[in-house]
């Protein structure tokens, strides 16, 4: 892979702008909620603004791995500071701006306990930026747990229904995977005899035996499928969801479970490709239950954000159906659905928040003719429903529909199921969006007002970016690839 | 006279043990003189063992020995005590007549335990052991209230006793069977009798006296009771200075066995692996905080084991950083048990109950603490865990890695429970701010940034450990 140093740190820059907003916010007085937000709102705008310039500053005929910073660490564990961009994390380095810029602004109008809200988000990103740019195994494993404890006091303290026993779930799952990374890790680097944690000079084809790749692989894959929703390992994800507070839900499934299928792609595939190709079926099978069963269990589902929990398990199945195919399409399309649902359910959260925010509950039955009342809140949700089903011209539909192309030539059985399933979700979704936005008019609900435009902002964002992807995918896809094709033509 | 240099930690807190001593037969001394004694004499200790870190040398025919080991050891002692000082003012836990009496067991206790980190013959050991036992039995009866130390007191005594008989039966057969008790010779001629059944015997008969001090199954029954019964600082220096002497000997004498004997290191997985998932799933149901501190510390003795069988030089060195992150995140625990619990009494988990908001600093600390014992990044206890892990790995010890790792996730389980009555909980009745001095603040600002930095920073720590971990080879 080749290399390209940064003339100026970028990568670190964004870690930087997370920390040092951590650091101001914790130095403010509690009572200046104002200030706080403020701050908030501009150290996610530079981390944005920096995650945008990357993303059209890379230069995709040179490829490989660009915006290098490296330094020794730990020098006798072989631990470097060793941070890149390529073109899987780019697109994920995009997203986790976007939403954690959008979730922000989505939390104006939080009054209880802001400055530790704003302080634990703020820890929380900072993990996931660093996941995304970390080319270290040691820092990829800190980065992945540092993302995740601040989710338990996020969701147990601002959450809503049954937030201590969701919380306590989701921590203990997530840790459980955590449980499987670092001896797969451990072993890993004690195997190759480098005494190393660079994940690039750990990629030289030879240095593990088929067998080592095929351990550490399952290890891998199921620690970080936990927090990608992979089934059997899903349960505590939709449960965490309704649980959390919106700008939490909007964070954990627009881009914390983006960093389980990150994982696995970024150390498990990368490390042990033979590991990879070996269980890829059983990366299939699993992927596609998932979808099948996120469609189906969605469909009863009473509660506004469990269907959209079910719907994300079923989302994250496409993802892992991309990358069980082996192939340069299915990579593609993998992480390009990891932007796009990412991009979409953090519209869904937040426009489902805005709604519960208002009226309270999240009980289909109890809502309806919502579109009478607040137009263009429910826009919103339509919008985040459409993008969801695969609605053609939004960013999803090309995302799912380069997964499936590549998993019909690769898994005709299994493509067939997850294009069935989506299409029953098409209708329990939409049904969803009928019972809610439309209907007669509620009377309870009648006087409550619409998104204003302050408020409608980080909503506004997220259609754009969700329609300019939809309309111009290429844009993305061009990137992908820039990753996707040497390596899977590197393959043994 | 020169080489009596190296003695000079060990010389300094015998003298302040005799200050002590001499206050406790003096009359009209108030509590608060004491105190401020004590921190100055424990203060200028951990001076006097910073000084002397670089000093080598061997003492009394060869039966004491200064090295980087050593001295390592004895700064974190040192410095255990004066942590656990800084926690006296208000010492309600005890009788105000027996502080200078409290506080000469305290210094004893550390003269001794620096003493059993130097000693290279088996007489030695045995001496200093029991000397830093007997002052920690006499410092459980202390607690104010009769029937509560005596008997926590009692079964400490007698387990304490028992352990000791079997460690001084495995001197016996050690002697016996190799003929000397210099532990350098031994380290010679073990590895080549390894395998003899006696050795083996012998071998594990020492060592069970040293697994008595750490709380490792089978001899950890008395650190609940004790932990609970005696009071709050009495406790703390038990679960931090004790334990960091404990892993320093019992160091000292699994390195002996040079890795040879597959019976001893299958003996060692075995514990550790029962001690840490006993004291894990144990800790669970505990409503008692100490009590659940207890369990945990026998959780992190079975990790402690796991990094000294691996018997490398990355495992000790690994041992040695884990060792120093244990003495600071258990002290953290216990300076929020005993600023909470101010009048001396024990503290229930649901007494945490906001105290985010009664302490912001004191949560904070907290929860650091506990997230850094239960091994998450950044903080100093995830940089431990990840050594020893590696050094295990090293050796090839997948499976033991991995139910430790299963052993976290566990752990992490009622950790949480902690977390969550510190920050989530409403007190039943609306309770007022903690009283919490500038020193504390400073101090558990200093504790935090420790927790933090070192976990991020390691590689200082890291170098000096392994330095220290060339001297027990």
């Amino acid at each position: 892979m080749n290399m390209a140093y940064a003339d100026f740190p970028y990568l670190s820059s964004i870690l930087l702008s997370c920390v040092g907003g951590l650091l101001i916010i914790l130095f403010i007085p509690k009572d200046k909620k104002d200030t706080i937000k403020w701050v908030s709102a501009v150290c996610s705008g530079i981390t944005l603004l920096i995650s945008v310039y990357l993303f059209f500053a890379y230069d995709k005929s040179l490829g490989g791995l660009q915006f290098v910073e490296k330094f020794q660490w730990i020098p006798s564990l072989g631990i470097t500071y060793f941070n890149g961009a390529d073109g899987f994390g780019l697109p994920m380095l995009l997203l986790t701006g976007i939403v954690f810029f959008t979730a922000v602004l989505t939390m104006w109008e939080l009054q209880a306990r802001v400055k530790e809200f704003f302080a634990l988000l703020f820890l929380l990103v900072s993990g996931v930026f660093g996941l995304f740019m970390s080319m270290d195994l040691f820092f990829i494993f800190v980065w992945y747990d540092v993302s995740l404890f601040p989710m338990y006091l996020l969701i147990a303290v601002w959450g809503s229904t049954r937030k201590e026993y969701a919380a306590m779930k989701l921590t203990l799952y997530l840790l459980a995977g955590s449980a499987l990374i670092l001896p797969a890790i451990i072993y890993l680097v004690v195997k190759s005899g480098l005494n190393t944690f660079d994940l690039v000079a750990l990629m030289h084809p030879g240095t593990f035996t088929p067998f080592q790749q095929k351990f550490a692989f399952l290890l891998l894959y199921i620690g970080f499928g936990i927090l990608a929703g992979v089934w059997p390992f899903h349960t505590w994800s939709p449960v965490g969801h309704v649980a959390a507070p919106t700008a939490v839900s909007m964070v954990h499934a627009g881009v914390l479970m983006k960093i389980g299928a990150f994982g696995v792609l970024r150390v498990g595939i990368f490390l042990c490709p033979e590991g990879w190709q070996y269980w890829a079926h059983l990366m299939a099978l699993l992927a596609v239950v998932g979808i099948v069963y996120g469609v189906f269990v969605g469909l009863s589902q009473t509660d506004l954000k469990f269907v959209i929990g079910y719907s994300s398990v079923s989302h994250m199945g496409i993802v892992g159906l991309g990358l069980a195919t082996v192939t340069v399409e299915g990579l593609n399309g993998a992480v390009f659905q990891m932007f796009a649902h990412g991009v979409m359910t953090a519209l869904f959260f937040s426009s489902v928040g805005y709604i519960y925010d208002r009226t309270h509950t999240k009980t289909i039955a109890e809502l309806g003719g919502l579109s009478r009342i607040m137009p263009v809140a429910t826009g919103y949700l339509i919008v985040a429903a459409l993008t969801g089903i695969g609605v053609p011209c939004l960013a999803s539909f090309w995302a799912e529909l380069t997964v499936f192309i590549s998993s019909f030539k690769v898994y005709p059985v299994y493509g067939t199921l997850a294009v069935c399933a989506l299409v029953v979700s098409a209708l329990f979704i939409l049904r969803v969006v009928q019972r809610t936005c439309y209907g007669p008019k509620k009377e309870r609900f009648a006087h409550l007002e619409d998104v204003s435009f302050k408020l409608g902002i980080p909503r506004m964002i997220l259609v754009s970016i969700i329609v300019f992807f939809g309309l111009f995918p290429n844009v993305m896809l061009d990137m992908i690839q820039t990753a996707s094709i040497p390596f899977v033509n590197g393959l043994p | 006279m020169m080489s009596w240099m190296i003695f000079n930690p060990e010389f300094y807190f015998l003298v302040a043990g005799t200050v002590f001593l001499c206050l406790s037969m003096a009359r009209r001394v108030r509590p608060e003189q004491v105190y401020f004694i004590a921190l100055i004499l424990a203060s200028v200790g951990v001076g006097v063992c910073l000084a002397c870190v670089r000093l080598t040398g061997d003492l009394f025919l060869g039966t004491y020995r200064i090295d980087l080991f050593s001295q390592v050891f004895k700064v974190m002692l040192s410095m255990g005590l004066f942590l656990v000082v800084c926690l006296c003012t208000e010492l309600n836990g005890i009788e105000e007549r027996l502080h200078p009496e409290f506080y000469f067991l305290l210094t004893v206790c550390t003269l001794a335990m620096m003493m059993l980190v130097s000693s290279v013959h088996l007489l030695t050991i045995f001496v200093a052991l029991e000397l830093s036992s007997y002052s920690l039995y006499t410092l459980v009866f202390l607690r104010k209230g009769r029937d509560r130390g005596i008997d926590a007191g009692i079964k400490y005594f007698l387990i304490g006793a028992s352990a000791s008989a079997m460690m001084l039966f495995g001197f016996a057969l050690l002697y016996g069977s190799i003929q000397t008790a210099y532990l350098v010779e031994i380290l010679k001629i073990l590895p080549g009798v390894i395998n003899r059944p006696m050795v083996i015997i012998a071998l594990i008969l020492m060592l069970s006296g040293f697994f008595f001090k750490l709380a490792v199954f089978p001899f950890h029954f008395w650190a609940p009771d004790v932990y609970e019964s005696a009071a709050n600082q009495v406790t703390t220096y038990i679960a931090t200075a004790s334990k960091v002497a404990a892993i320093a000997i019992l160091m000292r004498i699994v390195a002996l066995s040079g890795g040879g004997s597959v019976y001893l290191i299958h003996i060692l997985v075995t514990l550790s692996i029962v001690s840490m998932t006993i004291g894990n799933l144990t800790a669970i149901v505990q409503k008692d905080l100490k009590r659940l501190l207890a369990y945990s510390s026998i959780a992190h003795a079975g990790y402690v084991l796991i990094g000294i069988l691996s018997m490398t030089h990355n495992g000790y060195s690994s041992v040695i950083f884990y060792a120093l992150s244990l003495l600071v995140m258990k002290f953290t625990c216990f300076l929020v048990v005993v600023k909470v619990a101010d009048n001396g009494r024990n503290l229930n988990i649901e007494h945490l109950a906001g105290l985010h908001r009664r302490s912001p600093i004191l949560a904070m600390a907290l929860m650091l603490a506990l997230f850094g014992l239960a091994g998450i990044p950044p903080t100093i206890g995830f940089t431990g865990k990840l050594l020893i892990f590696t050094a295990a790995m090293q050796k090839g010890y997948f499976t033991l890695v991995l139910i430790a790792m299963i052993n976290v996730v566990i752990s992490l389980y009622y950790y949480l429970l902690v977390v969550k009555a510190a920050y989530l909980l409403k007190p039943e009745k609306e309770l007022p701010d903690l009283k919490i001095s500038p020193s504390t603040r400073v101090l558990a600002g200093i504790l935090i940034s420790v927790m933090v930095v070192a976990g991020i920073f390691p590689t200082h720590l890291i170098d000096l450990a392994k330095a220290a971990a060339m001297a027990l080879m």
